[in-house]
């Protein structure tokens, strides 16, 4: 596809939610709705003006680098949605153990922030950090500029609108309803435009490379972007009640409507927080060790083992509930299996550092990966552990899933996204190194103390939840109330509200680093350095 | 075709059309000849070069 045809069918598009925009602005009645639509509107017109730019620029040509640009958007996108994750998480863990703190007014009431909380951090933190590595790691392993003129630009301005129509949305109570899927239809819709760009320029990538071979890595992307693609169509389908108004209705009913939600639930973990990390992993890794990884050939059966058994897993969120039995036993078997490609990708990475060690106590990036690894075995684990029946009977419901979830997105994904930080803010902005290694381990020792802080109350909190719930007393009455199971966890809320808190004063060291790299001095070409410079990859 | 009929279709071919793409895929990827392109491919991250080719 040529320059001029990609800037048509990009200004078609945007054209389009433009008038999506003006059509939510004039017949809306509600008044968070007007205001998304004004969003739409700001940022639909920002993008009609920048590709009409691009379409009188007569200078077609494009000097032969990579398109690092699109890529320092995204991490930017993704440390400020990050902060923003972090705190309102923090913020709700300290309003679990102290209610009042959410000032008993509506808008900053638990059910309304815990949505921004968790879009925020998976979708903004995530994804984001997600489409920013992906652009650099298909580029690099194709030898080829990543596809597209104006296209990258639209799809990452595109995905962060979605993000913050959805995170700006729940305070006002649009919302689906569905977790993790919360955004209206018309969000829905702006991503799905955008989603299926964002595949057709990493394929366009791929195709215009030069390797004979797609490294692993890059499948993990596809992955993930492609399942994402069919989840979020699948889970969405629904029927407007009108163009004047937010509301939508799920075409699915009852248990139907269940399993899908936690088909769609449980692949957004499967293919959003673990292929895509898996990908980052795979590449990042091996480059910041400069070995290769371990077993190429065992990454590529773990591939298969993820994508194939995944998709079968989320059936274990529905147990004992009236979905049918063979179901729920059909979700606990693939969870089961799912540990064995899960640790061989643990056992991959972990041999792929054997031998380099000695970067775990200098380098606090590789140091960042090791725990990533660490915790994605311990979370892989503790998830197959728990869609076991009998096991889900005690853990469900109870703050045990909390630490679950937990040790996977602060241990796991957000670990592997720091480590691969700070070595690609460097590398993209061209500098020497790392603003600080030394802020740099701060944020390592601060992020795992408040993990295993975070983590370790959870466990606590939920097993003594379940037990309390399920003691009873000699007449088979319950033991204690639902108010002194709250009572009891009020020590454990307070431990998991200081853990986060380290958590993100951790997180704030590290944008405060990557922000002074950032505006640092560029690449020296003779190293005329009186102290020594980690330098990446070497 | 009633539930039971495909409930009994893909617990059955189901799980052999897992195993047998399981078994297809580790043949695939441990195949001798194939040895040499994935060992090449495993050093891609490795490259100094930081130029696009095209």
């Amino acid at each position: 596809m040529d320059r001029s045809s990609e800037h048509l069918i990009a200004i078609f598009f945007v054209v389009a939610i433009f008038i999506t925009g003006l059509v939510i602005v004039g017949m809306g009645s509600d008044s968070g709705y007007i205001l998304h639509g004004w969003l739409i509107l700001l940022v639909a017109g920002f993008g009609i003006k920048f590709i009409a730019d691009r379409m009188m620029d007569t200078d077609t040509s494009q000097a032969l680098e990579y398109n690092d640009d699109i890529i320092k958007l995204g991490i930017l996108a993704c440390f400020a949605w990050g902060i923003l994750g972090f705190f309102i998480g923090d913020w709700l863990a300290w309003q679990l153990a102290y209610p009042d703190l959410n000032g008993d007014i509506a808008w900053t009431n638990f059910g309304r922030l815990r949505p921004i909380h968790t879009t925020a951090v998976v979708f903004g933190f995530g994804g984001n950090a997600l489409m920013a590595t992906s652009f650099y790691v298909v580029q690099r392993t194709s030898h080829a500029r990543l596809a597209g003129d104006v296209t990258p630009w639209l799809v990452l301005g595109g995905y962060n609108l979605f993000v913050l129509l959805a995170a700006s949305g729940y305070p006002l109570g649009i919302t689906q309803g569905r977790e993790y899927a919360e955004p209206e239809w018309y969000a829905d819709l702006l991503l799905l435009v955008v989603w299926v760009a964002y595949l057709i320029i990493f394929l366009r990538t791929l195709a215009r490379r030069t390797e004979p071979h797609i490294y692993v890595a890059n499948w993990y992307y596809l992955a993930f972007i492609v399942v994402i693609a069919m989840l979020h169509v699948v889970n969405n389908l629904a029927i407007p009640a009108s163009f004047g108004d937010p509301k939508s209705y799920s075409l699915f009913s009852g248990v139907q409507d269940a399993m899908t939600q936690w088909w769609y639930g449980h692949n957004a973990v499967g293919f959003l927080l673990t292929a895509g990390f898996l990908g980052m992993l795979y590449y990042f890794l091996p480059k910041a060790v400069n070995r290769p990884v371990y077993s190429y050939r065992m990454s590529i059966v773990s591939f298969w083992g993820i994508t194939f058994l995944y998709l079968w897993a989320g059936s274990h969120h529905l147990h004992y509930t009236a979905l049918p039995d063979w179901v729920q036993f059909l979700g606990m078997a693939m969870s089961i299996i799912l540990l064995v490609p899960s640790w061989a990708s643990v056992f991959n990475g972990l041999l792929t550092l054997n031998g380099a060690w000695d970067k775990v106590r200098t380098d606090p990036a590789v140091r960042f990966m090791l725990v990533a690894i660490l915790f994605y075995g311990l979370s892989t684990f503790e998830g197959s552990f728990m869609a076991i029946r009998p096991v889900n009977a005690l853990s469900h419901y109870t703050d045990w899933t909390i630490g679950h979830v937990h040790a996977g997105a602060l241990g796991w994904v957000a670990f592997i996204t720091f480590g691969t930080m700070y070595k690609l803010v460097p590398w993209v902005w061209k500098r020497d190194g790392i603003y600080s290694i030394r802020l740099e381990a701060w944020h390592f020792w601060l992020a795992l103390s408040g993990t295993l802080i975070y983590v370790g109350a959870m466990w606590n909190s939920g097993i003594t939840q379940s037990l309390m719930w399920q003691t009873y007393d000699s007449d088979n009455n319950f033991l204690y109330s639902f108010m002194d199971t709250v009572d009891a966890m009020h020590p454990y809320y307070v431990a998991r509200a200081i853990g986060g808190l380290l958590y993100l004063i951790g997180a704030l060291i590290g944008a405060y680093n990557i922000y002074m790299t950032v505006r640092g001095p560029e690449r020296t070409k003779s190293r005329g350095h009186a102290e020594p410079v980690i330098v990446p990859g070497e | 075709m009633t539930h039971d009929a495909v409930l009994v279709f893909s617990k059955s071919w189901g799980a052999v059309y897992l195993l047998t793409f399981f078994i297809a895929a580790v043949v695939w990827t441990y195949w001798p000849k194939h040895k040499k392109k994935y060992d090449d491919a495993s050093n891609l991250p490795l490259e100094k070069e930081d130029k696009p080719w095209r």
